[in-house]
């Protein structure tokens, strides 16, 4: 079994922005609609892994799904009835583990759709969480913050018995955060009368949140890459790298990565004033903490004070063509396509990828032809779920480790994480892609199978 | 501007006796207002008020005599130098005020005095006068009051009176007379009319007797007059109640004591100073208004709205039922008006302190509206202008406006030079300096309110100049600083802008004025910065609503930190912070994202060192200021990791927190808001009309700043939709939601098809249809093409829900238009924009929702499901789209016709209509000079320059084969920023080409520089020159596209003939 099993990631929409099939459609048949492709995505896998039919069937759909009206008293004292939904699609291997969206049209088939992908998504880095979805109709922009209070606090109250911190853990998400997160778990502790911070994950450092969480995901992206390094015997001190965007993710991942000694000669970033993207390259390498203290809190950097500081400025598209080892993309979905793949350098060993779905199906397809190395999005930045994990541990027994605690133990899981899907592949002679999802849904049909459930 | 300093010396020290002079008037005033004092008491701490106001306090003396009493110090001492004035009380000599100096001193104007002492000893001894008549009055009334309450059942009361007045004032009861018995003879009282008549007939018959003239008629008349008295009298005592008689009387007396008011409002020969002088006296007079006959209060208050303010009618009309003469008291001292002034305080003054008296009076307002504020304020009239033009000899500038536009543009730096180096009328220096006394050195901003500004409909604001001043230094450095400032807004009422203005709209013939606005600077020092916590506008109608819950009636603030004048103007790199105060709680932006993206990010405040006006980081002015931001807990949030946070405990050090302006606390934790919806709610219902207010907080109270009708903030006026449309010939229609506007030249329509878009299998396709909205975004004419699409613009969450597009994708669209399709039972919400609302209010981009499904509107699918989409010439790329997005090239569909979008937020309609284009034909005849006002002109000149261009164009010494028009000027859409966009296919050489280019820079340099005196919009050169080759048109790459492209083609023009 040498093949390629599943050649395209599976496709969630939303807010985890995966990449996604992109050739020219023919004549529309109907509707996409994301649950049938996360069910087409499994049974390849499934296929491949060669799952009996009673797996399937069990993974094929969630384990449990909750619908219910959350009648809400607005400002001007009518009342409006929203619809709420939690769908947990399996937790053979701990409590479901997901986030609560509120959309103006949300569809039950989204939630189920990314309730199996946080099932995958936990079992790739292997932390003990099943995977779980809920959401509301709704949009907050045309509600007050009371009235969404309202609406969470409603949410909580019609799940109350049915999650939990030993069974279902919510978690911020598209258009929801921490404010709406300390309603639901202040209502669910009033209706079980104690204290539950376990119940919930994204919570503010203080209030049960846990530290390390800010660099988290850009230090998961680079512990992968140090391993990558590793295995194809290259030091990083003798490493140059390109990144796109300047976020978050792609800030503490240029941060740890010099910090092994690699030099990062290029970074790519949405220019606000211009509405373009630009890539600022110093071939000495650039100082992080010299452009940080001109970027803004978007991660848009001066493009006069750049230039001021000696850095070249060059169109956004520059950071993909960078005579470099290592590109990490870490903007946006749908960076590197079939139109621009073929500017990739030769020189370029190892793309991790930082953002969710940077790059297209036939940009996945050459860049396994040319032998590049490719850390797939899902494990590459599983360091933000990893860290979720963490914070309901330590919520759990109410005592709160210390930042290097966090990361020390967060090194450690990706890096074997990563170590299991690289045996995979190559043992398996799979993408690494590929054997990611391999090896997570294996690893919950397993569950499933020694819990006697299949 | 350096000023001449020893003039400013000069006028100083003049002033300096002035204030001295003045001092010891207030004084004098103070003493002769206190009624718990007795005349001889009064007397007594005058002698001690009056010495300090001459030249040498220290040897001058006063005394008064009066009646029989001698008022002196104890040790006054006989003296050579004596100035002295009569106190002359009804005519007759009661007494005299005398100042002297006991040792001799240097010889001025008359002895040792200054001919302004004689003044102020003149003025010092009237005031003594009136107040001995008023107090003497004041005796009379209470006797009076006490006759008649004591008298209330005895009959002969009226008597009382009688007696009274023919001892005091004859001719005052003459008057009550006659007043009598015309009220008798209204009411219908036989004997009345009689004795009217016979008086008038016996008048009459005198008159009429030849060779009588010289008979001496007047010795009869105090006779016949007694007559009369006694006669009205008794007819009235039959006639009417005693508690009657003596009411009438009352009021009588009281509306005579001010008749000298009336009479000075008649007289239209009086000047401003006659009529400020007469209302002091009034005020003095110890008349209650409400004493006086309805329609003698009504026609003082219309004769001094009409004087001071406005003539405009509404305005009167308004102003009357709260505007009272005692509103005047206060005013009065803060003017400054040249020696016999006509001039009006302007628009702003007028709208301003109409708005405050409504505040004050109008019985709904509540006690927090009733703490609403008005910073102090001097005001200039607006006669000064033409006074400092006399004064300088500066005529000329008065016709100005019939020159060129380019003309004024090119003199007008001269001008404010020329302005700022004229010197000052001394009566008008003088008043500047008072009124800097009593400002102090507080930031001051100087405002023009000119006459124009209270016309309906013309939106002045910003069109003449308003200018913060620091107000920090000596006396000497502010004083000039003010007239500095004066100048330039003076010279502000002949610049371009305004002119060109004005000539547009046909108020070039209207003679207008300019008054001024001295007033304080709302804030508070924090550091060397001196600024409001907050400013803003505000508006009775939202025309930008986020959301279906807010109806057009919730009103729009724009709140931004600081000085108001960002809140005020659009500035396209910043955003204010929108609220709509009858939806409070629901915000344009909702995640930390979008707050941080729309929060302001600059600030303008007063820099009190520089001494002058800066636009500071709002980041960097929260580090300096840190806590000591007025109300900081209120202003500002926190930005926790996900969400944003209201500061609770200790105020955090900004420098190392994210920190943003959001006014969360301001709005949910303080009345702040529902103070200003009461305030709209207010004015709008007592002026009958939206209003539009600028306002500032200090951090503890709350200033109104301006007020007038919305419908002169120009943007959204609402059109005329027109009803009786063919159907054939309407596109679309909408009735909810709808805001105020137009859109009248619609060339394009990018339609995402509803169905098609749905239907797509995947979300690639659907991210293409966003790539290919941006790219036609590029291609297509400028602010002519409108996107109509299904459910949310800009969807970034689930693209199903609306096409996947950024501001940057949709920036030159003229309008966006969301459709909302019934699915089920279901009817989807609409983003209203919401995911570059605040991009779209600043660009005036227009927002419509449509609701196809409500059998009230149109919704013509089949045109724009059955057109011909040029969308696969344009973007070949993209054909596989070709069902679900469709570009209409409307005039080429519909025979040249193009779409007019009309919206109408006050009847919540909006149609969108086929119709013929304007009017494009005829050439006008100058190059440079005459422009029509119409718009029209920009496209016109700049299209000539091009065919001029291209006919002085040499092709086979540039090597160039063809010249093409592309863009605005070929469109005719250009403005006055626009560039010539030029396409020019060459086959020369490359010396050819940089010869070419050579060539062509000259044209743009020289072309730029006539529209910067045509226009005022200073370009880097006006020509934008596109080169294609051979081999870009065999590849129809690059600009190439556009020869012979099948919308929007090039248009070819002819070169010069070899």
């Amino acid at each position: 079994m040498a093949q390629s099993v599943v050649s395209e990631p599976i496709d969630m929409g939303t807010e985890v922005r995966p990449s996604v099939p992109g050739q020219a459609p023919k004549k529309p048949t109907k509707a996409f609609n994301s649950f049938q492709i996360a069910q087409t995505q499994f049974d390849k896998v499934a296929e491949y892994l060669g799952l009996d039919p009673a797996t399937r069937d069990l993974l094929r759909y969630p384990l449990r799904e909750f619908h219910f009206a959350i009648p809400v008293r607005m400002d001007d004292g009518s009342v409006k009835v929203f619809r709420g939904f939690r769908v947990q699609h399996n937790d053979a291997r701990g409590p479901g583990k997901g986030g609560i969206r509120f959309h103006p049209q949300e569809t039950i088939d989204t939630v189920r759709a990314l309730s199996m992908w946080m099932t995958w998504k936990c079992a790739v880095v292997d932390i003990p969480l099943g995977g779980a979805k809920g959401g509301v109709i709704c949009d907050p922009h045309n509600l007050s913050l009371r009235e969404q209070e309202q609406i969470c606090r409603g949410w909580v109250r019609q799940v109350a018995r049915n999650v939990g911190p030993l069974t279902d853990v919510p978690a911020p998400d598209v258009m929801t955060n921490s404010q709406h997160m300390l309603w639901i778990l202040d209502e669910f502790e009033q209706i079980h009368g104690g204290r539950y911070p376990g119940f919930i994950t994204g919570k503010p450092v203080g209030m049960g949140g846990s530290l390390g969480r800010t660099e988290a995901t850009g230090y998961g992206v680079v512990f992968t890459l140090r391993e990558a390094l590793k295995e194809l015997g290259i030091r990083p001190e003798d490493t140059t790298a390109s990144v796109q965007g300047f976020g978050n993710v792609a800030q503490y991942a240029i941060e740890l990565y010099q910090r092994l000694g690699g030099r990062v000669i290029a970074v790519s970033c949405w220019d606000q004033a211009d509405q373009c993207s630009y890539t600022y390259r110093k071939l000495a390498g650039i100082d992080l903490n010299q452009i940080l203290s001109i970027t803004d809190h978007f991660g848009g950097i001066n493009k006069q004070k750049a230039k001021d500081l000696g850095y070249e400025l060059l169109p956004g598209e520059a950071w993909l063509e960078q005579d470099v080892e290592i590109l990490i993309p870490a903007a946006m979905e749908n960076q590197i396509t079939g139109d621009n793949v073929d500017k990739i350098s030769p020189r370029v060993r190892i793309i991790a990828e930082g953002a969710n779905g940077p790059t297209t199906p036939e940009a996945d397809t050459q860049i396994k032809e040319r032998g590049i190395l490719l850390i797939p999005d899902f494990l590459a930045n599983a360091g933000g779920v990893t860290c979720s994990y963490f914070e309901q541990v330590q919520s759990n027994m109410n005592y709160f480790w210390e930042k290097d605690e966090v990361l020390g133990k967060l090194d450690l899981k990706m890096t074997s994480a990563y170590f299991a899907v690289s045996e995979l592949s190559r043992r398996e002679k799979l993408s690494m892609r590929d054997a990611a999802y391999a090896i997570a849904i294996g690893r919950v049909a397993k569950a499933c199978h020694d819990r006697g459930w299949v | 501007m350096t000023r001449d300093e020893t003039q400013v010396g000069v006028i100083l020290r003049e002033l300096q006796e002035r204030a001295k002079e003045l001092n010891c008037l207030y004084k004098v005033d103070e003493l002769l207002n206190r009624p718990d004092l007795s005349l001889e008491e009064i007397f007594l701490a005058m002698i001690g008020v009056l010495p300090p106001g001459w030249q040498y306090p220290h040897d001058c003396q006063a005394r008064i005599v009066f009646e029989d009493q001698v008022i002196q110090p104890p040790d006054f001492a006989p003296a050579p130098f004596v100035q002295s004035a009569n106190i002359v009380v009804q005519g007759e000599v009661a007494g005299s005020v005398e100042v002297s100096y006991r040792v001799q001193m240097p010889k001025s104007d008359e002895g040792p005095f200054l001919k302004e002492e004689r003044k102020l000893i003149e003025t010092i001894a009237d005031r003594i006068a009136n107040h001995v008549m008023q107090r003497r009055l004041k005796t009379a009334f209470e006797g009076l009051s006490a006759a008649a309450d004591g008298l209330a059942s005895d009959k002969g009361e009226w008597r009382v009176v009688l007696e009274f007045l023919r001892d005091t004032d004859p001719v005052l009861l003459r008057r009550i007379s006659r007043k009598l018995i015309n009220h008798l003879s209204w009411g219908g009282v036989q004997e009345a009319k009689e004795l009217l008549q016979r008086d008038g007939v016996a008048t009459l018959a005198d008159a009429a007797i030849p060779g009588d003239e010289n008979r001496p008629l007047r010795r009869d008349v105090p006779a016949r007059f007694v007559d009369l008295t006694t006669e009205a009298f008794r007819i009235a005592s039959q006639h009417l109640s005693e508690s009657e008689i003596l009411s009438c009387v009352t009021t009588w007396i009281k509306e005579e004591k001010c008749s000298f008011l009336v009479r000075c409002l008649e007289n239209l020969a009086t000047s401003l100073g006659e009529v400020i002088e007469a209302i002091e006296r009034y005020q003095h007079s110890a008349v209650e208004e409400s004493e006086l006959s309805l329609s003698t209060q009504k026609g003082l208050r219309v004769s001094l709205i009409r004087r001071f303010f406005s003539e405009n009618l509404e305005f009167i009309n308004i102003a009357k039922n709260f505007i009272e003469v005692k509103d005047f008291y206060d005013l009065l001292g803060r003017i400054i008006f040249p020696p016999d002034c006509h001039g009006k305080l302007g628009g702003k003054s007028a709208g301003l302190f109409l708005a405050k008296k409504i505040i004050e009076k109008a019985p709904e307002a509540n006690g927090q509206l009733r703490q609403v504020k008005v910073p102090r304020t001097w005001y200039i009239t607006s006669d000064w202008i033409l006074n400092f033009v006399h004064h300088n000899e500066l005529e000329d500038v008065l016709n100005w406006k019939y020159m060129e536009i380019d003309q004024v543009r090119q003199e007008y730096p001269h001008l404010v030079a020329l302005f700022k180096s004229s010197s000052f009328p001394s009566e008008l220096a003088k008043g500047l300096s008072l009124a800097l006394d009593e400002l102090g050195e507080r930031p001051l901003i100087v405002r023009s309110s000119s006459l124009l500004e209270d016309r309906a409909g013309s939106a002045f604001s910003g069109k003449y100049k308003s200018l913060f001043l620091g107000n920090q230094g000596t006396k000497e450095e502010r004083l000039a600083a003010l007239m500095d400032a004066v100048a330039e807004v003076y010279a502000s009422i002949f610049g371009p802008d305004p002119t060109e203005y004005r000539a547009e709209r046909g108020l070039l013939d209207v003679h207008e004025e300019m008054g001024l606005m001295i007033q304080e600077v709302v804030g508070q020092k924090v550091g060397k910065y001196f600024l409001p916590a907050c400013s803003g506008v505000a508006f009775s109608n939202n025309e930008f609503r986020w959301s279906a819950r807010i109806s057009r009636g919730d009103g729009l603030v724009r709140l931004v930190p600081g000085l108001g004048t960002r809140a005020v103007d659009r500035v396209n790199d910043d955003y204010p912070v929108l609220i709509a105060p009858g939806q409070p709680n629901l915000r344009v932006n909702v995640t930390v994202e979008e707050v941080l993206k729309y929060s302001p990010k600059r600030v303008d405040v007063i820099n009190l060192e520089a001494n002058a006006f800066e636009t500071v980081d709002s980041l960097e002015l929260l580090r300096y200021c840190g806590a000591n931001y007025p109300q900081i807990r209120h202003f500002v949030s926190i930005i926790e990791h996900d969400r944003i946070e209201q500061l609770v405990g200790p105020v955090p050090d900004f420098g190392t927190r994210d920190v943003v302006f959001s006014f969360e606390g301001l709005i949910q934790k303080t009345p702040f808001v529902a103070r200003i919806r009461e305030l709209l709610t207010l004015l709008q219902a007592k002026l009958g009309t939206p209003v539009d207010i600028e306002f500032a907080y200090d951090g503890e109270d709350f200033y109104l700043l301006q007020c007038r009708p919305q419908s002169y903030s120009g943007d959204a006026v609402p059109v005329a939709v027109p009803q009786n449309l063919p159907a054939d010939k309407v596109i679309f229609s909408a009735n909810r939601f709808v805001s105020n506007g137009k859109v009248p030249e619609i060339t394009h329509i990018v339609y995402v098809d509803l169905e098609g878009y749905s239907q797509l299998s995947d979300q690639a396709a659907m991210r293409d249809v966003g790539r290919a909205v941006g790219r036609l975004n590029k291609l297509l004419p400028k602010r002519q093409f409108i996107l109509i699409g299904p459910g949310r613009w800009g969807s970034r969450g689930d693209i199903k829900l609306g096409v996947p597009v950024t501001y940057s994708e949709i920036n030159n669209a003229a309008m966006l238009i969301e459709v909302a399709r019934q699915r089920g039972n279901y009817l989807p919400d609409l983003s209203f924009g919401t995911h570059f609302f605040q991009d779209l209010v600043e660009a005036s981009i227009r927002y419509l929702p449509l609701y196809p499904d409500d059998p009230q509107t149109a919704f013509k699918e089949e045109f724009l499901h059955h057109s011909r989409s040029v969308l696969e010439e344009l973007l070949p790329e993209f054909a596989h789209l070709s069902d679900t997005l469709r570009v209409i090239d409307v005039p080429k569909e519909t025979g040249g016709l193009i779409l007019r979008v009309l919206m109408n937020a006050e009847l919540d309609q909006a149609v969108a209509y086929l119709s013929p284009p304007r009017q494009r034909e005829g050439q006008p005849e100058s190059d440079v000079g005459v422009i029509d006002r119409t718009g029209e002109e920009h496209w016109r000149w700049r299209f000539r320059m091009a065919q001029r261009i291209a006919a002085q164009l040499d092709p086979h010494l540039f090597g160039v084969k063809a010249f093409y028009l592309i863009g605005s000027t070929k469109n005719a859409t250009a403005g006055p920023e626009s560039d010539i966009d030029l396409l020019l296919h060459l086959q020369g050489t490359e010396d050819q080409k940089r010869e070419l280019l050579l060539w062509l820079e000259g044209w743009s340099r020289c072309l730029s520089e006539i529209n910067f005196l045509r226009t005022g919009y200073r370009t880097e050169g006006l020509l934008d020159v596109h080169l294609i080759t051979d081999v870009d048109i065999a590849q129809r790459s690059s600009y190439a596209v556009k020869i012979d492209a099948i919308t929007d083609p090039a248009r070819k023009l002819p070169m010069k003939e070899a």
